[in-house]
């Protein structure tokens, strides 16, 4: 049985560890006075780099890569805290700003005095209004504690954090709609380049992190990179020569949800399979595991047979998949997936800024197919089409053979590739909202195709059971939706 | 300079150029919504994608190949590159603006474009110049694979001129940006959110207007609008765009003379739009003038001469007019007249009339008349001047171009005027009033001839009047206040008898003897060229569209 591994959520049931005194008593700040006492910055920033962490807000992007882009000689510089948690699924960082503010404020310091920073904005989801009621006071406590202001403990360094309530969309999860919302806009993404580490908030350089990732900062100054990297799986990423290391290290806040007994948010090591997930959350409520969402609901769905796939990473994304914002959303025999889909497509076209013209007039059309075949009013007309999937160059492609296939469902493949292609991972859009309506539009069709056609057929929703509901992976179509990678080997 | 390849062709364009404009300037379209050069460049509406080429990543140096996404043509700008950075060794980016990727994503887009729009082309005032209609037709399906409902946004009065039909908006937001950029008034926005995309004012919560649309630059926002969704109520199903003719030309409406298109059919001028001058309006012109161009179709413009009997103003033929004129003027000397130019009228007519007075009368004491000054408005990227005539500068140069002329102005004129026995004023200024001074010095005269071409306060007190004519219906030069000369086109004819000012002029030159014989207006150009010191350069073949700048005030 595997076990949990609480290094982020270690404390976080201690009465009144949101308190500056009892967070103290659990070595609260230490991390931070041991960075200034024995670090230059850029020994930090180092750190950061070497102990392989990625990102834990979605894109999983290398935190000390990402500081490495932001220039040194362009002052004011910012940090940007997104606690605008909104992927469906996930509700990790929330716990942390209602039950352990210090830690990320600990967090913040570090990552500021790492970077040069001074001042830092927390944007914080607007309905999590206990976590900044939390997160506000402990700011406050930090203020008088001197951690916080002015010379922070007489170390001449100057640091400062504002909150900023979100105005209730997702979008402005994403770093640069978070952006302008802060800056009193629409929260609409912009173009990049340029990327917030050289042009963010206001304009100025500015470093973007999620919760999680912030609070990984004390324990790496903390216990060391050599500790860290010992958690988590590496592997080798054989496009390089040599194989660059491909680090997916530390521990991961997974929440887990749906047909599980015990749902919640579990800290363990990065590199766990579906399967043992589902076991530490008190195991599947039901008979069988029909599906997997792995990482928050724009990641494409796993099926039945990919339960072996490591949630890390690499893994995922070997699997077409994405770790995400690490949401993982377990769905038993009785779950319909044509609903599923549906319910998720609601909230993307619901959510879709607008900006752009496919994500905004593609998404809803989207949502509007699946809701006619979950309405029963699926045209039964079919067509014949080139079969796509790994071609004779073992790159996506035509096949030479052809396939019939009901118009709707090759109209909700075309439509939602139009947005975002999911097979050539291309995207007409701004932001990768557009990918994150494709990605699960295009899986849960191609995967549970047999459901969507007998919702077709049947005029109503019709829910098979799993391994007539499943395409198999031998029918490499549905499983294949990218560039196939070259080789990954375990380090 | 930066040597491109765009498709098959080599071409330079200047660093910072972007795709669009590269494309453009060689004649290959990029079809793009949002996008417009003069205002900033959101990249929202993904029609202008192109391929660009560059170094595949792993592949050995040298080897180049298409990008794995496509750009934004309006983003994506080009620049000279260091000789290591070059592309097959010379080039300084590689572009396809037609391969089978980028015409698969516009069409793709141009479909996501049209799921919601009602294709109400046939009551659209856009129809026949709408970038929406041109594109599909030249990027698009032929047909629709949208089944679903379409959203249905309301329709909206937005300020005094501007109505928009939201179910035609493409939310490109170029309203938006020029109400922030360009007159920094900032009254539009977006509403909701995602495919409910509204364009709208601020409004209370009952949905009643809090501002308006309502500033003297927003007319522009129908122009820069790609679709129909934005609609000028002044043009509303007036008519469709290829049943008018168009004539370049210059607004008359203040000093600052703003490039135009004449819009017209025989029976009036329909519209005017801006007209792009990089150094005078940019592609912006003001609603004052946009939308002060009725007075030209008024059924009240003189149409015949007019002379007094019996204290009425009397229609009559041209003859007779001269032939009374004629008699009054060789009754006084030379020192008793007064000829009065108009900074509303060309400098061809203001030309030949000082030469009239000069050559003919004799006469060194002229004036300059014209539009009463109002107010200067100031905005972020544009300025709408006080002088409410298009051709101050021009006028008072060229009346005072012979040797010995003076041009007396406000009250040294109508000091000058009071006690003259022969008044000859042209105005051509419409419902321009006349203040105590000026009538009563007006009234003073024995003899008033009076070119105009609507009735007004100063024809009342005429004793002949000359139909004469606006700016629409006749070819010349306005001389605006930075010193470009630019030409204004005739359009339409002159309503009845009027005819065009120099004519009138030439006319009564001849009545009186003159040797004056122009054909048309060019060729007085050409005279002032010769004698007008700063106009050398200033013929109507070197004018043309774009204008040409006095010497003397490059800046
Ligand atoms: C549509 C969309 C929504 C997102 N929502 C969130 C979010 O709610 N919270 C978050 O931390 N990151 C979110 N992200 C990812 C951010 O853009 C960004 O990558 C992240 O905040 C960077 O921090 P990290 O490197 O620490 O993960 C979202 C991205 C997209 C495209
Ligand atoms: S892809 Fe969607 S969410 Fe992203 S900018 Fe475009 S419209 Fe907005
Ligand atoms: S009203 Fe016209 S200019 Fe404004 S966003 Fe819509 S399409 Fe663009
Ligand atoms: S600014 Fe002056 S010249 Fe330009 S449109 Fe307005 S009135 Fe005409
Ligand atoms: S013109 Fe380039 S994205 Fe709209």
């Amino acid at each position: 049985m595997v076990e949990e591994r609480r290094i982020l959520y270690e404390h976080l049931d201690v009465p009144d560890i949101n308190t500056f005194d009892v967070f103290r008593q659990y070595d609260g700040y230490t991390r931070f006075e041991k960075a200034i006492a024995e670090y230059q910055p850029e020994e930090i920033a180092k750190m950061v780099l070497d102990s392989g962490l990625k990102g834990r807000g979605g894109a999983g992007f290398s935190t000390g890569e990402k500081w490495s882009f932001v220039p040194r000689d362009i002052e004011p510089r910012y940090l940007c805290c997104n606690a605008d948690e909104s992927e469906p699924g996930t509700f990790s960082n929330r716990y942390v700003l209602e039950k352990n503010p210090h830690l990320l404020i600990e967090g913040i310091l570090i990552c500021c005095y790492a970077m040069g920073i001074e001042t830092t904005y927390v944007y914080i989801r607007g309905e999590f209004t206990l976590g900044k009621k939390m997160l506000d006071a402990a700011i406050k406590e930090a203020y008088e504690k001197g951690y916080l202001g002015k010379d922070v403990r007489g170390t001449g360094l100057n640091i400062d954090i504002y909150t900023h309530p979100g105005a209730g969309a997702y979008i402005c999860g994403e770093e640069t709609g978070l952006i302008e919302s802060l800056e009193g806009k629409r929260g609409q993404p912009r173009n990049k380049p340029p990327f917030p580490a050289v042009e963010g908030v206001f304009r100025k350089p500015t470093v973007v992190q999620n919760v999680e990732t912030l609070c990984n900062l004390p324990f790496i100054v903390g216990n060391g990179v050599e500790w860290y990297t010992q958690m988590g799986p590496t592997y080798a990423d054989t496009r390089f020569d040599p194989p660059k290391p491909d680090a997916n290290t530390g521990t991961k806040l997974y929440c887990i949800s749906g047909d599980v007994n015990e749902p919640g948010v579990y800290e363990l090591d990065l590199g766990l399979t579906c399967t043992e997930l589902i076991e530490v959350a008190g195991g599947l409520r039901g008979e069988e595991v029909k599906a997997v969402i792995p990482g928050g609901s724009s990641a494409p769905i796993l099926t039945h047979y990919e339960l072996d796939t490591r949630l890390d990473f690499t893994s995922l994304t070997l699997a077409k998949s994405m770790l995400g914002s690490g949401g993982i959303i377990v769905m038993n025999e009785t779950r319909n997936i044509v609903d599923c889909l549906l319910n998720i497509m609601k909230f993307y076209a619901h959510e879709s800024c607008g900006q752009c013209t496919p994500c905004r007039w593609g998404t809803p059309w989207v949502r509007d197919i699946v809701q006619r075949i979950a309405d029963g009013d699926g045209r039964k007309e079919t067509i014949t089409r080139p079969k796509f999937g790994v071609a004779e160059n073992g790159r996506w492609g035509d096949t030479g053979e052809t396939e019939e296939i009901y118009e709707d469902l090759d109209l909700l493949e075309s439509v939602a590739n139009n947005i975002a292609n999911v097979d050539t991972m291309t995207w007409n859009t701004i932001c990768v909202f557009g990918i994150a309506v494709s990605w699960p539009a295009v899986s849960y069709m191609r995967k549970f195709r047999p459901e969507f056609e007998a919702a077709i057929r049947e005029g109503k929703l019709v829910t098979l059971p799993v391994a007539e509901a499943t395409v198999p992976p031998e029918e490499n179509y549905a499983y294949q939706q990218r560039f196939i990678p070259k080789e990954f080997a375990d380090l | 300079m930066a040597l491109i390849k765009l498709n098959d062709l080599e071409i330079e364009v200047e660093d910072g150029t972007n795709i669009v404009e590269a494309a453009r300037q060689h004649g290959i379209e990029v079809p793009h919504y949002c996008y417009h050069p003069g205002l900033s460049r959101p990249a929202n509406c993904r029609m202008c994608l192109v391929e660009p080429y560059g170094p595949i990543p792993g592949a050995p140096p040298g080897t180049i190949g298409p990008a794995r996404q496509l750009a934004t043509g309006c983003t994506t700008t080009v620049r000279s590159a260091p000789p290591e950075r070059k592309l097959e060794e010379k080039y300084d980016a590689i572009v396809q603006t037609d391969s089978p990727r980028v015409k698969k994503a516009r069409e793709d887009v141009l479909e996501f474009l049209l799921v919601h729009h009602p294709l109400d082309c046939p009551v659209c005032d856009q129809a026949g110049e709408c970038d929406l209609q041109d594109y599909s037709y030249r990027h698009g399906h032929d047909k629709s694979r949208y089944l679903e409902v379409k959203n249905v946004p309301p329709k909206k009065d937005l300020g005094p001129d501007v109505l928009l039909y939201s179910t035609r908006c493409v939310v490109c937001t170029r309203c938006i940006r020029f109400a922030e950029e360009v007159s920094g008034t900032g009254e539009l926005g977006l509403i909701n959110r995602g495919s409910h995309d509204e364009i709208d004012i601020p409004r209370s919560h009952e949905g009643t207007p809090i501002q308006l649309l309502d500033n003297k630059l927003a007319g522009n926002v129908v122009d820069i609008c790609p679709v129909g969704a934005l609609i000028s109520k002044d043009f509303l199903f007036k008519s469709r765009p290829w049943f008018m003719e168009k004539a370049n030309s210059v607004c008359s409406g203040c000093s600052v003379g703003c490039n135009i298109t004449v819009e017209y059919k025989a029976d009036g001028v329909y519209r005017l739009k801006p007209r792009f001058h990089e150094d005078i309006n940019q592609h912006w012109m003001c609603d004052d003038g946009r939308l002060g161009y009725h007075y030209v179709n008024s059924d009240d413009r003189l149409q015949l001469p007019l002379k007094r009997v019996d204290d009425e103003l009397t229609p009559t033929h041209w003859a007779d007019a001269l032939t009374v004129i004629q008699e009054q003027l060789s009754e006084v000397g030379a020192e008793d007249i007064v000829v009065i130019g108009s900074a509303q009228a060309t400098n061809e007519d203001n030309y030949v009339l000082q030469q009239f007075a000069h050559d003919v009368l004799q006469t060194t004491q002229l004036g300059l008349f014209g539009q009463l000054p109002g107010e200067e408005h100031k905005f972020p990227q544009f300025t709408i001047e006080a002088d409410k005539n298009p051709n101050t500068a021009g006028a008072r140069t060229i009346l005072g171009s012979a040797n010995g002329n003076v041009v007396l102005e406000d009250d040294a004129l109508w000091e000058k005027v009071s006690g003259a026995k022969v008044v000859y004023l042209v105005s051509g200024a419409p419902e321009r009033p006349l203040g105590d001074a000026e009538k009563a010095a007006l009234e003073s005269v024995d003899f008033l001839i009076v070119q105009d071409i609507l009735p007004s306060e100063v024809t009342q007190l005429a004793d002949v009047v000359l139909p004469g004519t606006t700016f629409a219906e006749k070819d010349g030069t306005f001389t605006n206040s930075t010193g470009w000369v630019q030409r204004i086109r005739k359009t339409i004819d002159p309503p009845g008898e009027a005819r065009v000012d120099w004519e009138i002029t030439q006319q009564l030159a001849k009545q009186l003897g003159g040797e004056m014989n122009y054909h048309f207006a060019g060729e007085i150009a050409l005279a002032i060229a010769e004698n007008v010191p700063g106009y050398a350069d200033a013929t109507h073949q070197n004018i043309a569209d774009a204008g040409i700048k006095l010497a003397g005030n490059e800046q």
